[in-house]
């Protein structure tokens, strides 16, 4: 139910922003140590797999985290395969490999093993299935006051019958990632929360249609999310049950659109880990680890003869 | 002659039981200009320096000796009235009081009595008069009930937005808010804007902050008891405004020739009708409105039975388009009876129906669409007793019983045409209470009042239990067995004894102490993890996995009265509240549509304590008073803020009122209202980390409200102009009407709802980096003027 938050309540309430302001500010924070953070999500497409371990900075930093070096980074599987990352930059752990190998067999459980100076955190995850993306499809919706006439683009996936996957949906316009909070889009099955029983079934519109970017020119009127030429690439990576909690919990602290919308917003709190230090009075950790499969499909929108007529 | 000395003896056998025996006067005192009872007027023996006070229905009883006797029946801004009564038998003296000829130093109430701060018995409860609650200028030109008793000490909100208001530091969800006995789930309009009230159809509110009678339980933190006016019996009334969001008319009149009589007020916004010709979104279904109406009638049987049904309707629309918005209502019905059964005993029988219902829709078409309704319907019977024993005894005893549907979700989600449905089942309540208690005066100085509540309160299937297991406190617990239960089987039960006992001794004429002890059980939970309350907030009855809050409160207070006339009153109170069972969240809870919503939450202890001060000026040109409350309020939750106590997030240490008003001319009257209030508490992060490309904030600490906001202030001023009283050829005007200009936020002060952290809006490319910022938001961050035209006839 993330979605409804942001979009309608700002439109709703958009006769009342007038006596309302937001604003940056510059709030002194206290002061605290860096630390590990373990980033480690694995996949079985054609590649390389990467490991990131980086350490937290000060909120108000500007730049990238420094990578952490030296580090031991071990995954192994339930049947004792050992997939093993040596370090390629500061901070960057990389798996290579030999063939036409890819990481990874769905269905098995896998341990990941990091060791920096003296101590070892480890984490476990079991790697899922992802469906086929069957389409990609391009509609037109007509513009209207505040937004240019849109052309938005669906993808076409059905979840598999048995119940409990779950999906992190990415997308790439033009090679370019969407990466804004707003853009984290989380599945279990084919619905938004586990709770709603949505299995089996064609992926539902919200998600079908959660491809698309928002963003605003300089008039602050909405731009069409694709135009004539874009290309889209949609992936989705199977997550774990914590894997989807956790993507949520990061959803819900970072998305923020401000406005209205903070009436209903949660407070600030810590996304959980499913990463830990052996010893349990060792240092902290912060981090994700999981394995899962990915499937992908790209479109080029080459004219307006591709659009769907509804 | 054997029969004449037995007539004789007979006789003579009745003179010496004649001059013992007690006999009761009783009746009711109300307006004579239109029939409304008038609530805790004083019905006083000088001669004994005893007395009463009428109850929430006018009606007052009073045992004596037989004898002569001047009684004085007095209610501030009426004319007090001198009678003299033979007292040889049980008399029944109803009595109507004139109003008070509108004077230049016209006193601002805010106690029934002059005396009433010092004398009552009651302490941590406020009375608001209706005509107080419209002098104080209000947001948009509009007065409200609730806007009303937050300019009392103790009582205090997050900031503009938030639905609801906190009372010594307890929840939105620990007040009880009655209108007319029926329970109100959700007291506003607009997000906290406006409340449920019709100002037009209110005759009294009162607020109890602590010593909460035992008549009344279900909820810990306070009592918000609403009363509607019974509607005028002796002429046709219409009362009405138009203001610059809301237009609101009422009509009031006499039934039955005058044996009864009815009240009907209704509000509706009007801000989408003038924005709709200027924004698309609105034109196709679109809607943003609110309306209520409230409806009244009574009627007198005879002299000892009187009828009232009233009923509520009252709901926020807010519309994208046809299909698309959500929406919440109160709807309430109730059927009163009050029956004199004789001088000493009255009674009051009501029967209330409340529903409460929000919906949520999502979607443009058929094909693909998600629907989402919540409600709780909700049935009451409560008889309540009160018996006059003797002038120094009124025992007051009764029952209540309630009984709870809940929906929590009636959805379904359409994705191509296919629809699943995602509903939850529904849950079945009930909550009953005893009670019994007397208010006793042990002497012309000394009262006590003193009563126990048994409460319980039981699930019932059909449904199911959950059973969670345990973990690492802090993290989300999963069902690991179900139980399933049949139509009308227990399912789980739990019940309180509640005391509840009050002191009041007079030092002297003018100033007196007062202490109270109460315990409360609240079996209904209003969840909620946002930083306001909103309408999606979700009520959850009691389980075998959340058990009922408790809280026990103990209060002390001095009351005195002084300066020429008794002019200023001055009162401070100490309370200290602890409170059981309350309830908070995991990180990243999941409120909305969740089966499994219990291993979301967790549950821990409470403690509220603080000091009010409060002193009014009620008599001259200029009245008002300042209200000072110093106020700590925390928390202790295994798994937040690494178990250690954190303050609650409506935790405000210094909560100043001032509220001024002033007759500048006959027409001519200003009010303002001055606010401060310490910043409310809020998490900020100490770190950032990176996953995936997404930026992460993170606190180092584990904590939970460890920082401030900014302090929020605010000054209201507003300007009555009353229309004529006399027409140009000289005779005097039988409308009235008067106008009202107000600011809100004189100084345009942006007071901050939230400080939020966000990465910014810009796009950022992968491997890029990401810039982190702060972001203050203020929901009013400018002045606001308004108009409003109000008139009667």
């Amino acid at each position: 139910m993330y979605r409804f938050n942001s979009v309608v309540f700002v439109i709703l309430f958009s006769t009342l922003l007038f006596y309302s302001c937001d604003e940056v500010i510059n709030p002194e924070l206290e002061e605290a140590s860096p630390v590990l953070v373990i980033d480690a999500w694995l996949n079985n497409a054609q590649g390389t797999q990467q490991i990131f371990i980086t350490r937290s900075q000060p909120y108000f930093e500007s730049v990238l985290p420094p990578g952490v070096s030296g580090a031991t980074v071990l995954v192994s599987d339930e049947n004792g395969k050992i997939y093993t990352f040596s370090e390629s930059k500061p901070g960057v752990y990389v798996w290579s490999p030999v063939g036409n190998e890819v990481f990874g067999e769905v269905g098995l459980k896998y341990d990941l093993s990091v060791q920096v100076g003296t101590e070892t955190f480890v984490s476990e995850a079991r790697m899922g299935r992802a469906p086929v993306i069957d389409s990609i499809t391009f509609f037109l919706v007509e513009g209207g006051q505040f937004a240019d006439d849109q052309y938005q683009a669906e993808f076409w996936a059905t979840d598999p019958i048995e119940p409990n996957d779950a999906y992190w949906i990415k997308t790439f316009k033009n090679s370019q990632q969407l990466l804004k909070p707003s853009e984290i889009v989380t599945a279990y099955d084919a619905g938004f929360s586990k709770g709603a029983n949505f299995s089996g079934i064609t992926f539902i519109a919200p998600l079908r249609t959660s491809i698309n970017p928002f963003d605003e020119d300089d008039d602050g009127n909405i731009k069409s999310p694709y135009v004539v030429g874009d290309s889209i690439y949609v992936q989705i990576q199977a997550i774990t049950e914590a894997g989807f909690n956790f993507l949520n919990e990061v959803r819900i602290q970072t998305d923020r659109p401000g406005g209205f919308s903070e009436l209903f917003a949660t407070p600030l709190a810590n996304v959980a880990t499913n990463i830990s230090n052996v010893n349990s009075n060792g240092s902290k950790v912060l981090g994700f680890f999981n394995v899962g499969a990915v499937s992908g499909l790209g479109r080029k929108f080459n004219s307006l003869d591709d659009l769907t007529k509804n | 002659m054997f029969i004449r000395s037995l007539i004789l003896f007979v006789c003579l056998a009745q003179i010496p039981a004649l001059g013992q025996t007690k006999f009761t006067v009783s009746g009711y005192v109300k307006d004579a200009a239109n029939g409304e009872a008038l609530i805790g007027a004083t019905i006083y023996i000088k001669s004994l320096l005893t007395g009463a006070t009428t109850n929430v229905y006018g009606f007052y009883s009073l045992t004596l000796q037989s004898g002569n006797y001047d009684i004085e029946i007095s209610y501030i801004g009426f004319n007090t009235q001198q009678r003299s009564l033979v007292l040889s038998e049980n008399t029944r003296l109803d009595i109507e009081l004139q109003s008070e000829e509108k004077q230049l130093d016209e006193v601002v109430v805010i106690s029934t009595k002059d005396q009433e701060g010092v004398k009552a018995l009651e302490m941590s409860t406020n009375r608001l008069d209706i005509k107080t609650i419209l002098k104080i200028p209000a947001f948009l030109g509009e007065a409200d009930v609730i806007k009303s008793i937050q300019q009392l000490p103790g009582v205090s909100t997050v900031g503009e937005g938030a639905s609801g208001f906190n009372v010594r530091g307890g929840s939105v969800g620990q007040n009880l808010i009655l209108l007319d006995e029926a329970t109100v789930y959700n007291s506003s309009h607009l997000l906290g804007f406006f409340s449920v009230f019709n100002p037009d159809a209110v005759k009294d509110t009162k607020l109890y902050k602590g010593a909460i009678p035992a008549q009344f339980g279900g909820r810990i933190a306070s009592l918000l008891d609403v009363r509607m006016k019974e509607g005028n019996n002796k002429n046709y009334e219409v009362n009405g405004g138009i203001g610059t969001i809301f237009s609101r008319a009422a009509v009031e009149g006499p039934l039955f020739k005058g044996d009864g009589s009815f009240i009907v007020a209704g509000r509706r916004s009007y801000a989408d009708v003038l924005a709709r010709p200027f924004v698309d979104v609105l034109q196709d279904g679109g809607a943003l409105n609110f309306y209520d109406l409230t409806g009244k009638a009574n009627y007198n049987i005879n002299s000892r039975n009187r009828i009232f049904v009233s009923g509520y309707t009252g709901r926020d629309n807010f519309f994208f388009d046809k299909n698309q918005g959500f929406t919440w209502g109160n709807n309430t019905g109730t059927i009163r009876w009050n029956k004199i059964f004789n001088d000493r005993l009255f009674a009051n029988f009501s029967g209330i129906f409340s529903r409460y219902d929000y919906s949520l829709q999502f979607g443009e078409n058929d094909l693909d669409n998600f629907k989402w309704k919540s409600s709780i319907r909700n049935f009451t019977f409560k008889p309540s007793f009160s018996y006059f024993l003797n002038s120094n005894n009124e025992i007051s005893f009764g029952a209540e019983v309630n009984y709870y549907s809940f929906e929590p979700a009636n959805a379904s989600g359409t994705s191509s045409g296919e629809k699943v449905d995602i509903s939850l089942p529904e849950k079945y309540n009930l909550e009953s209470a005893l009670y019994i208690g007397n208010s006793q005066r042990l002497s012309s100085k000394i009262s006590i009042d003193y009563g126990i509540r048994y409460s319980y309160f039981a699930g019932f299937g059909p449904g199911t239990q959950y059973i969670y297991n345990d973990t690492i406190p802090g993290r989300r617990r999963t069902p690991v067995s179900s139980e399933i239960f049949d139509q009308g089987e227990v399912t789980s039960t739990y019940q309180n004894f509640e005391p509840r006992f009050s002191f009041k001794a007079e030092l002297n004429d003018v100033s007196s102490i007062k202490a109270s002890y109460n315990r409360m059980a609240q079996y209904l939970h209003l969840i909620s993890n946002t930083t306001a309350s909103n309408p999606l907030d979700v009520w959850t009855p009691s389980s075998n996995n959340t058990k009922p809050e408790l809280s026990d409160q103990w209060a002390i207070g001095y009351f005195r009265n002084f300066g020429k006339e008794q002019m200023f009153e001055f009162s401070v109170e100490a309370y200290y509240r602890k409170t059981q069972n309350q309830i908070d969240y995991i990180d990243g809870a999941d409120l909305l549509i969740n089966e499994f919503l219990e291993g979301d939450l967790l549950t821990g202890q409470g403690r509220a304590y603080g000091l009010e001060f409060y002193l009014q000026k009620k008599v001259g040109r200029f009245t008002g008073w300042i209200a000072y409350t110093l106020a700590r309020t925390e928390l202790k939750v295994n798994g937040i803020n690494r178990n250690e106590w954190y303050a609650a997030r409506f935790d405000q240490t210094h909560n100043v009122k001032v509220s001024g008003f002033y007759d500048l001319s006959k027409r001519w009257s200003a009010s303002a209202n001055f606010t401060l209030i310490s910043g409310t508490p809020s998490t900020f992060p100490t770190s950032r980390f990176v996953v995936q490309n997404m930026l992460i904030p993170y606190n180092a600490q584990d904590s939970r409200n460890n920082v401030r906001l900014p302090a929020y202030h605010r000054l209201d001023v507003s300007f009555r102009l009353d229309g004529k009283t006399v027409k140009r050829n000289g005779k005097e005007r039988k409308n009235s009407d008067y106008w009202v200009f107000g600011v809100y936020n004189l100084y345009a002060r942006k007071n901050p709802f939230s400080i939020y952290f966000t990465q910014g809006k810009e796009r950022v490319a992968q491997g890029a980096p990401i810039n982190s910022e702060a972001r203050q938001l203020s929901i009013i961050g400018t002045v606001i003027p308004a108009v409003s035209y109000n008139f009667k006839f």
